[in-house]
């Protein structure tokens, strides 16, 4: 046996006692031994580690955004495209691996959807178990494809990403040809889809099923038999679950919650605390297409911001836009006039993925006495800092107040909207983050001293404009995009941020 | 010292921000997940008693490696006549070792994900059978209809291809 095989013999716990000692005076002779035991040991402790691949969401293959000319120009922003590719965000704390590592299938649309067990929520993932459906419609997509969609009351199984069974309820079930082979369960009958679209009745433990399009092979207690378009097999009372007007229904309903939003946006925006509020609402008249405008009650227009690079998106509902930052040179210029004691910033952001040590949400230009960073740190948490140097200070030590939440971007948040807020007063030197609403950390940094005063002039929502010489991070853009932000000359309270929770969330 | 209950919630930030790095520490020493994971459990016990001690202005991890390595010696001598741990002087030069390498272990680390996406169907379920869902060698032999000699040698050729890839990856970007 090899060195590899020895190691991976090792690693995998399958070694003997004399392969081992072999093994263990390899490494004692020779360093590239040691070090390739180390870089396998290593790869497999992150295996062991990586809840993503639990999930089923392998990382997508992904092009280096940003074309190749930028390598002859720009050498470090191109590096730091190819760098960016690789890294996905991932969670580390197990207890969290443990609830996301049996995934099989994830919660798309819902419409008044009302759960007997737990608060689920479009967008989480299942894992093996039974969803009892009390009202309304959800739709289940299994990651082997196939998709259901379930009418409450109704009970499923859902077995593995290959497997349901209906206790009771109307379902209809759509398998493309990928999820071929998928079963679904039901008293008396198990079906195999052969690339369809059925519907299935349960009721007191008798099951009907119809085939709107391709083939079942039904199997009773009968010999198996195969059900072709327009077929039905067993008794209803009930007709067969229609699919035409979920989606309509959908559609309203985010129609509405738009417009709500937007009511309670009218008169937000009169708030005089306001120093900017951007809805990211995109001109078509703009003949630059590049105006991000402040709509703050009375107007100040010299607070507008210039995106740059940054792609207009859909936000949190159809018909509502958000700017997407995805490139090294992705931003929005700001410029803010004034100094403040307190702030408050507040946004809505979908997070793709926390690809870069730093991910910015706000930062000032370099980073001079009482600018306050806002921004996502590499393992997820929400990281505001506030910067004053003593004059005779260094320039190399470190005198920026920082205060980190919780990791709150984990496989679970990201690619959804989510509510950010920080509050911080130069008097108490509070800073209190809040994630969905929710107080996320209440920090005093203790380099505060009371009364200092906060400034930001040129700032940028997104990355950081300009960085200090000779800092090691430069490249800080958000992978993700924002509809929503809003910045206050004043501390806003826990109620206030629900209160924006509330009403600006999607559903 | 003072009030002990921030200090307690600085640790827990800190550990759930290192708890990987520590585990992979601990695991290039003790190559065996749960004798691993025991270990990390008692490196964050000791951390925790020994905090007040912590100086926040030095980086953490160089610090927190002490006591994961006091842990595994500790380990060690429980298990002394296990016929899979190494030898102690291994085990120094491997540390020693892996210090030096830190960094690049860590660039290694963020490529691996690019190269977990090329895999085949096949590979990537046969990563989220073992790894994931941490099947048992027996249940994936019966699954796969493979003896164990042809599983562990497929794992082996799994994990040598990823090394490899990351490797490539290294020095398409000129830091290998």
């Amino acid at each position: 046996m090899n060195l590899e095989s020895l190691i991976h013999a090792q690693l995998d716990g399958e070694i003997t006692r004399e392969q081992h000692a072999r093994l263990d005076a390899l490494l004692r002779e020779d360093w590239q031994a040691r070090r390739l035991y180390l870089e396998l040991a290593d790869l497999q402790a992150r295996l062991l580690q990586q809840p993503q691949i639990g999930t089923g969401r392998l990382p997508q293959d992904e092009k280096p955004p940003g074309p190749p000319r930028w390598k002859k120009f720009l050498p470090a922003l191109a590096a730091a495209a190819v760098i960016t590719v690789a890294f996905i965000m991932w969670p580390r704390e197990s207890t969290h691996a443990e609830a996301t590592s049996s995934g099989v299938a994830m919660l798309s649309q819902m419409l008044d959807a009302e759960f007997a067990q737990t608060t689920l929520r479009s967008g989480d993932t299942l894992a093996p178990g039974t969803i009892k459906l009390m009202k309304g419609l959800a739709q289940i997509e299994f990651f082997s494809g196939a998709t259901a969609l379930i009418e409450g009351g109704a009970e499923i199984e859902v077995i593995s990403a290959w497997e349901a069974r209906c206790v009771s309820g109307r379902v209809r079930v759509h398998v493309p040809p990928a999820a071929k082979g998928f079963l679904m369960h039901a008293p008396g009958m198990k079906l195999e889809d052969l690339g369809t679209e059925f519907a299935l009745n349960v009721r007191g433990g008798a099951s009907a099923v119809h085939v709107f399009e391709g083939e079942v092979i039904a199997h009773t207690a009968q010999p198996p038999a195969s059900l072709k378009e327009g077929m039905t097999l067993g008794q209803t009372d009930a007709g067969f679950l229609p699919i035409g007007d979920v989606h309509d229904l959908v559609r309203q309903r985010q129609e509405r919650r738009h417009a709500e939003w937007q009511q309670w946006s009218l008169e937000a925006r009169k708030d005089p605390r306001l120093i900017a509020y951007y809805t990211f609402k995109h001109w078509p008249d703009d003949r630059w297409d590049r105006l991000v405008n402040n709509f703050t009650e009375p107007r100040r227009p010299n607070r507008a911001g210039g995106a740059v690079g940054a792609r207009w998106t859909q936000g949190r509902w159809p018909g509502k836009e958000a700017l997407e930052f995805k490139r090294p040179g992705d931003r929005v210029r700001l410029n803010l006039d004034g100094t403040y004691d307190a702030l408050t910033l507040a946004c809505w952001v979908k997070v793709d993925s926390v690809d870069k040590k730093y991910n910015s949400l706000l930062l000032t230009d370099g980073y001079d006495n009482g600018e306050p960073h806002w921004q996502i740190y590499e393992d997820g948490s929400l990281m505001f800092s506030i910067m004053y140097r003593p004059p005779d200070a260094s320039k190399s030590a470190k005198h920026n107040q920082m205060c980190f939440s919780k990791p709150v971007f984990t496989a679970d948040s990201l690619g959804r909207w989510h509510h950010l807020a920080v509050a911080y007063d130069n008097q108490s030197g509070s800073v209190i983050q809040y994630f969905d609403g929710e107080e996320v950390s209440r920090e005093i940094s203790s380099l505060h001293q009371p009364g200092r005063p906060i400034t930001f002039g040129p700032c940028e929502i997104g990355n950081w404009g300009l960085p200090t010489d000779g800092h090691p991070f430069p490249i800080r853009n958000l992978n993700g995009a924002i509809d929503e932000f809003a910045i206050y000359g004043a501390v806003l309270g826990a109620d206030e941020v629900r209160t924006l929770y509330k009403n600006g969330r999607p559903e | 010292m003072s009030d002990p209950a921030p200090n307690a919630e600085d640790l827990i930030l800190l550990l759930t921000r290192h708890q990987e790095a520590l585990f992979r520490y601990i695991f290039s020493l003790v190559p065996c997940e749960a004798d691993a994971r025991d270990i990390l459990q008692e490196t964050s016990v000791a951390l925790f008693r020994k905090f007040d001690q912590y100086d926040a202005t030095r980086p953490f991890l160089p610090w927190a490696y002490r006591f994961a390595y006091l842990q595994v010696q500790k380990h060690r001598e429980k298990a002394a006549r296990s016929p899979l741990l190494f030898s102690e002087d291994v085990m120094d030069l491997i540390a020693n070792e892996r210090a030096l390498i830190e960094p690049r272990l860590d660039e290694r680390l963020r490529l691996l994900d690019a190269c977990l996406a090329k895999l085949t169907p096949q590979d990537k379920e046969l990563v989220t059978r073992r790894y994931a869902l941490r099947e048992g060698a027996e249940e994936m032999m019966r699954r796969f209809a493979m003896s164990r000699r042809t599983l562990f040698r497929n794992l082996e050729m799994l994990r040598q291809r990823l090394h490899e890839c990351v490797t490539r990856q290294l020095e398409t970007e000129g830091l290998a």
